[in-house]
């Protein structure tokens, strides 16, 4: 009797504002910004906080509008550098706006969820990076609808025999998104996190300073491989990408 | 010896006020506490259809949805919508999922009906007839009133749970298989009951019966 009582009472309390996005996204407190664009990406902005994840761990605040409208030409026009066919092949119709994104109290720019084809941006990451890290986050996304075009163990092997990854992504302090001036085989220091981590800044680069990226190959021998693995079985999805 | 003293003019209006109040209240009582009192019920005798082969009609406690089914624009979708309703498989099913002027949801058949209510379940029964592909319209817009089948995270999970908009959801085009559009007794659903603020509504409101209108 005791049980019935705790879960009436639980079910009470549990108040999740069920409208219609959160019945599509399960992310509360959203609103729509943009709906029609020509690559059917949907823009979504959060007009609360909201804390989502299995324990909550990821957590983000309600956008300034002043802010949003400021920042947004830069991520449309980010975005729009993908057409509808692709983004369907790598599952991303959704971008949510927010402040101060979180995961497990580490500031993070993006946080994709391609089972709910969403994308999580934070608009107040460091402008420095800001349309860089929206394609890495989109190469996660990539790499999670294809994994076996962008196998890791392969990847790995291009790096010089003595090179190891860290554990995970964050358990390292290589943190650092700079390039490098000498690259020695890695674009950044966080390229040396993990090897999904390297390939999406390669990516990154790829779709934001491809000229950069053109002289760097022509003497970092290790890079060039990487380069061309990334191009070569980006190809496999779409041509016409980078 | 006693006097008596007669009741002046205004003491007796103010009596009479007091009484004609406290009727007034009382019946109030109940009149107010029946939320079908003001929505008109669709009475079935009363109504004719053009296609009334594809005409459903949903009854619930305040009356009858008259729903107009799509099968030009989701054939398999509302043929399985239609078995669904001959089969009687809606009948008691609770709508669990309601939120305030935006949508209801009904048609869990294994864990959402009201004589067999599983809350801890509800959401993720099946009617046993498989699952769907979903048939998406980039046309269909989902206005006031719109009926569309329900489905997981994942496309192609569509089997019996249905939605009823009761605003425009633009972000749903594309998104939900749509079977139709309520043409009678909107009125009617928005007196379901709804969870407040909660996803889920606790003890529910359910549908008494689904038909085809042919068959009534």
């Amino acid at each position: 009797m005791k049980i019935l009582f705790l879960f009436i009472f639980l079910f009470h309390i549990s108040h999740v504002n069920a409208d219609e996005i959160y019945n599509l996204l399960k992310i509360p407190n959203l609103e729509i910004y943009k709906l029609k664009n020509d690559n059917n990406i949907r823009y979504l902005s959060a007009k609360g906080n909201f804390k989502i994840g299995p324990n909550k761990n990821i957590t983000c605040d309600k956008v300034n509008l002043d802010n949003l409208n400021a920042k947004f030409p830069i991520i449309e026009k980010n975005l729009n550098k993908y057409n509808s066919d692709f983004l369907k092949k790598i599952r991303l119709k959704y971008i949510v706006l927010c402040q101060n994104l979180f995961i497990s109290e580490i500031n993070t720019g993006g946080i994709p969820n391609n089972k709910n084809r969403t994308l999580i941006l934070d608009i107040n990451f460091n402008q420095k990076y800001f349309e860089r890290m929206i394609h890495h986050e989109i190469f996660h996304m990539i790499h999670n609808t294809h994994i076996k075009y962008f196998d890791e163990d392969k990847f790995s092997s291009l790096n010089q025999t003595s090179f190891n990854y860290a554990e995970c992504s964050t358990c390292s302090n290589r943190l650092n998104l700079d390039l490098y001036e000498k690259t020695h085989g890695f674009l950044t220091e966080y390229s040396k996190s993990i090897p999904s981590e390297d390939m999406a800044e390669i990516f990154s680069f790829l779709m934001t300073d491809k000229e950069i990226i053109k002289d760097i190959i022509s003497t970092d021998k290790i890079l060039n491989k990487k380069v061309n693995f990334i191009k070569s079985n980006l190809a496999k999805i779409d041509k016409n990408i980078l | 010896m006693i006097k008596t003293i007669k009741a002046s003019k205004s003491e007796k209006v103010l009596f009479i006020f007091l009484i004609s109040l406290s009727i007034f209240a009382f019946s109030s009582f109940f009149l107010l506490k029946n939320k079908c009192l003001f929505v008109e019920k669709n009475n079935l005798n009363t109504l004719e259809f053009i296609e009334p082969n594809n005409i459903a009609v949903m009854n619930i406690e305040c009356g009858n949805v008259i729903i107009e089914l799509y099968p030009d624009v989701s054939p398999k979708a509302v043929e399985r919508f239609k078995i669904l309703i001959e089969k009687k498989m809606y009948d008691g099913s609770a709508f669990y999922k309601v939120s305030e002027n935006t949508f209801v949801q009904a048609g869990d058949i294994e864990y959402g009906n009201i004589n067999n209510l599983d809350y801890s379940k509800i959401g993720s029964g099946e009617s046993g007839l498989g699952l769907l592909k979903s048939e998406l319209s980039d046309d269909f817009k989902f206005t006031v009133g719109s009926v569309g089948f329900a489905r997981s995270a994942e496309f192609n999970t569509e089997d019996s749970e249905f939605f009823i908009t009761l605003k425009e959801i633009p972000i749903y085009q594309g998104e939900y298989t749509p079977i139709g559009k309520v043409i009678r007794g909107l009125d009617i659903l928005t007196k379901i009951k709804t969870g407040n603020k909660a996803i889920y509504v606790l003890r529910p409101d359910y549908i008494n019966t689904f038909r085809m209108f042919n068959s009534n």
